[in-house]
């Protein structure tokens, strides 16, 4: 329990450690097609979703977590660590 | 024999004594004035719970003064009242008070709109309880983390069972409480439970207790921060049991206010641990078996018990008393203190004299930080009750069970608070003055639910925060047939418990220093060294104008060990920079180096630094002092995301950095180096490996303050010795060091802007004539999309040179205006002693499709002229 965020190098560390990077919106290729969603559009939704966080205080490396923005909840993200 | 100082008297002070008791004793009845009628207040609650023993400590207002531990040589004074709280002329208000009715200020002084400044100043004078200290320097506070697995607040008898059953197999406890175990318990069968729970606290080897710090919330993580004497501990625990009891309810009656009116563990402990009586003639009320302690205690306290009013499951109490049973309180009589109480009985009412009325009432959950845990999902799960915060009214073992439950993260058996009753007539809000009848016009009004009431009434608004009139305010909606939303008790927040503002503030002042390799360096040399962003950066060894100077005729050394470095290498190096640049990267040749922007993904200018090509493939590229840390991340962030084998190493803090500025830096240089200097080896936008003085540098030429330049980048451990050769080979050449101060001017006369200070955050290259620096035709990078659409549009902003009458050097920050509309805003500025002018940047917005050339600044007029101010061919640069 605890706002922790489940850091994949360091462990579970608290939320104090790290900046955050936003919600996960693509960009994994440079993509000019998808840049204008990816920078205007989005999603803000309540509920769970992929965002982007790194851990300044730590491993100064970015991680991908699953937060659910009405309950606080957060979970380590199933995939690769990236987005 | 120790004392007290209390308003020019001194008042002997006995082991164990409080501020109230220590002033109880020496005759104080009123210890305060309400915040608006101005009515007397006296010791009611003795537990820190209520607002009617508010005093000055020590020059520290709005002390609690029943849970203020006495201490010889303290200074207490009694708060509000005009000319002093036992003569206050301004009680005439109360008298007043069915003329000023709930929402009077707001209906009031509607109109005239004039009306209102002037009341304001009268009201605010006529209200309200103590002043701010002032010409006090603030006491600090500092923030200590402690992460534990179990925190228990309140160590009653709950919270020590807790805290017990929490600790087994070894876990990590932290036990916190607002004062001492029992404490605020009168002897009795309940302190020698408190007594040997505690010893075996003591005793548990995992179980850190911090006494005397109160929880003032409970926020998100669950994250607790306590108050304590010295500083404020945020507490990161696993789990949290709140274990901080109850209180008993104050009855609703005419005068229940008054000097005299003790809740009943109040008046019992005053008794039974001070050993003094609250009066001389006391009435109880039993509605609890606990009464019977009371009595106990009241009586070998001395007082005399006229009258019990018990309820019909209170047995007999002891001879002696009259009981009168199924009788209630209709008012309590008198003017400076309780002199009589009505009582309806059978036969109808009847008056008792008495100066005491004690209230043994059934008791409701001091329950704010559940109330608030509830509200925060899912932090909120890990916080449980225990004992009677969960189960008011509930026995000794009761509550020892319900402790040992929650602690060890079992459910805990919950009882409904008991329904009060209201009655007609006396304070619902003792903090605010708010009566029953005054509650009674808002609902007439219209204001139909517990939040709206509060709203309205500011009732639970006081310094008690609702702990002795939230259940009242809810059970008056749901009297009147408000529904349970509607009747729901009011929203709690933080803080449940006073916090100084000094303890809101703790920790902001415990920054991060970073200093460079130079810092004592720079002290030595008498710097005047302050705060730039995290950085400790010399701004003036003395007279920037010399500083000036000696960068414009000779040569000078400046300190630019702050700049963020980054080497980036790796296979996919070069293409990451390609991508999140928006200069052509491929085309700058190993051994140049180029000006660079970098924009954020909307096409704002985030950051800007030097680009230099390495032989190897690899890059180095430093950034602004203030942008190193979020230039590191941001360059992972897209080599991650885009999966490329690209190394970025931060050589922030492990290289040191030198600029050697002036005409004559090349001569300084040649006279410590073997490697060439000279403008054909070493041209301008070129960098090279230079030993300097036998010290491995990166030398840049580049030139922010436009003259000839060598940026050394070094190895942060030998920067010192690198300083001192420049320093004493440069002696005849007339080599001194320049801070900020001269750099700022410097700057400004060759019109570079510093990024946030001449910037707005939503600046694209255009907006500040740096267009230049991107590579549109490149099919790609970060923020190219964004920056296509917005070129699109016309300019709507642009920073813009400006030249100003008379000395300008204070106008920074000042509007510009055309034709007295605010179209701009000047940046910087500075009576250039180069140009003997006074120049500025600033921001100027279009004005019918184009900008203004000729503004006002203050009473200076602005005119936009090109920049650079100085050497605008960049001839000295490029020497
Ligand atoms: S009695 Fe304190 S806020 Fe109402
Ligand atoms: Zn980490």
């Amino acid at each position: 329990m605890g706002l922790k965020i489940p850091c994949p190098r360091c462990g579970p560390r608290p939320f104090s450690e790290f900046a955050f990077g936003g919600e996960v919106r693509g960009g994994r290729s440079p993509d000019p097609e998808g840049d204008f969603r990816r920078v205007y559009l989005r999603a803000n939704a309540p509920g769970p979703q992929r965002e982007r966080w790194f851990h300044a205080f730590g491993c100064r490396r970015w991680l991908v977590v699953r937060r659910d923005t009405v309950t606080n909840r957060i979970d380590p993200d199933e995939g690769d660590g990236l987005d | 024999m120790a004392w007290i100082e209390f308003e020019g008297r001194r008042v002997r002070i006995e082991a164990g004594d409080t501020v109230a008791s220590a002033l109880f004793r020496h005759g104080v009845r009123t210890f305060t004035r309400s915040i608006k009628s101005h009515r007397r207040r006296g010791l009611t609650c003795l537990t820190g719970d209520c607002a009617n023993c508010l005093v000055r400590v020590d020059d520290e207002p709005g002390m609690r003064s029943c849970i203020t531990p006495a201490r010889d040589g303290m200074r207490v004074e009694r708060e509000g009242g005009v000319p002093s709280v036992e003569r206050d002329l301004l009680a005439a208000l109360d008298r007043l008070h069915p003329l000023l009715p709930v929402g009077f200020y707001s209906k009031t002084f509607i109109r005239p709109r004039l009306a209102w400044t002037v009341a304001e100043r009268l009201i605010r004078g006529a209200t309200g309880i103590g002043r701010l200290p002032t010409g006090v320097r603030p006491r600090i506070s500092q923030v200590r983390h402690l992460h534990v697995e179990v925190l228990v607040i309140g160590a009653g008898v709950a919270g020590l069972s807790a805290a017990l059953s929490a600790s087994e197999g070894g876990r990590s406890v932290l036990l916190c409480d607002e004062g001492e175990p029992g404490w605020l318990v009168a002897p009795g069968p309940t302190i020698e439970r408190i007594c040997s729970l505690a010893e075996a606290v003591q005793r548990a080897a995992s179980i850190t207790t911090l006494w005397h710090h109160a929880a003032v919330g409970i926020y998100e993580g669950p994250l607790v921060p306590l108050a304590g004497p010295e500083r404020l501990v945020h507490v990161h625990p696993e789990r949290v049991v709140v274990a901080t009891g109850a209180l008993e309810s104050l009855q609703t009656f005419r005068g229940n206010d008054l000097p005299g009116v003790w809740l009943g563990r109040g008046a019992a402990r005053l008794a039974g641990r001070h050993g003094l009586s609250p009066g001389r003639r006391a009435v109880i009320v039993a509605e609890t078996a606990e009464a019977l302690e009371h009595l106990g205690a009241l009586g070998s306290s001395g007082s005399k018990l006229v009258a019990v009013v018990a309820s019909d499951e209170i047995p007999a109490p002891t001879a002696g008393a009259r009981v009168i049973r199924g009788g209630a309180v209709m008012a309590a009589l008198g003017r400076r203190g309780v002199r009589a109480v009505v009582i309806r009985t059978e036969r109808g009412s009847e008056r008792i004299a008495c100066d005491t009325l004690v209230l043994s009432t059934r008791r409701f959950p001091r329950d704010a930080l559940l109330r608030m845990a509830a509200d925060l999902p899912p932090s909120g799960e890990a916080v449980v009750g225990a004992g009677e915060v969960v189960a008011p009214g509930c026995s000794l073992d009761e509550a020892e069970q319900s402790g040992a439950l929650a602690g060890r993260g079992e459910a805990v058996p919950i009882s409904e608070p008991p329904a009060p009753g209201l009655g007609a007539e006396g304070l619902v809000c003792p903090c605010e003055d708010v009566s029953v009848a005054d509650l009674e016009r808002a609902w007439e009004e219209g204001w139909r639910s517990s939040e709206i009431l509060k709203r309205y009434t500011t009732a639970t608004m006081g310094p008690c925060r609702g702990a002795l009139c939230g259940w009242a305010l809810a059970a008056f909606a749901r009297a009147r047939g408000a529904d349970a939303l509607a009747s729901a008790r009011t929203t709690a927040r933080p803080p449940a418990r006073p916090v100084r503002l000094e303890q809101l503030a703790a920790g902001v002042h415990e920054v991060v220093e970073k200093r460079t390799g130079l810092h004592h360096l720079h002290v030595s040399r008498g710097a005047r060294v302050d705060w730039s962003g995290r950085w400790k950066r010399p701004f003036t060894y003395g007279d920037w104008r010399d500083e000036h100077r000696a960068v414009r005729e000779r040569v000078s050394l400046m300190d630019v060990g702050t700049l963020g470095k980054f080497l980036i290498g790796g296979p996919d190096g070069r293409e990451l920079l390609e991508r999140v640049l928006p200069c052509r990267v491929e085309s700058l040749e190993p051994g140049r180096c180029r000006y660079v922007v970098v924009l954020d993904e909307g096409g704002y200018v985030m950051d800007d630094g030097i680009l230099c090509a390495l032989g190897d493939g690899r890059a180095y590229l430093t950034s602004t002092s203030g942008g190193a840390e979020r230039m590191e991340a941001w360059l992972r962030g897209w080599a991650d995301r885009w999966g490329l084998r690209a190394h970025i190493v931060d050589r922030t803090s492990a290289l040191g950095a030198i600029n050697v500025a002036g005409p004559r830096a090349r001569e300084l240089l040649s006279r410590l180096t073997d490697d060439p200097v000279d403008a054909s080896a070493f041209p301008y936008g070129a960098h090279r490996h230079l030993t300097v003085a036998g010290v491995p540098c990166r030398a840049i030429r580049v030139g922010f303050v436009g003259e000839l330049s060598f940026e050394l980048h070094h190895p942060r451990s030998r920067g010192f010795e690198l300083w001192t050769a420049l320093e004493q080979s440069g002696a005849d050449l007339g080599v001194r060091p320049h801070g900020l101060d001269a750099l700022d001017v410097l700057r400004l006369e060759k019109g570079h802007p510093y990024l946030g200070q001449d910037t707005l955050p939503d600046d694209h290259p255009d907006k500040l004539g740096l267009g230049w620096t991107v590579a549109m035709d490149k099919p790609w990078f970060v923020g190219r999309v964004a920056l296509q659409r917005m070129r699109e549009l016309p300019l709507e902003r642009r920073l813009v040179g400006l030249e100003l009458d008379g000395d300008a050097s204070s106008l920074r920050g000042m509007p510009l205006a055309l034709d007295g509309r605010v179209v701009g805003r000047v940046t910087s500025c500075a009576l250039s002693p180069a140009l003997g002018r006074s120049i500025g940047l600033g921001w100027l917005r279009a004005v019918d499709g184009g900008f203004p050339q000729v503004l006002r600044a203050g009473s200076a007029q602005a005119r936009v002229v090109p920049t650079p101010f100085y050497d605008p061919e960049g001839v000295r640069v490029r020497a």
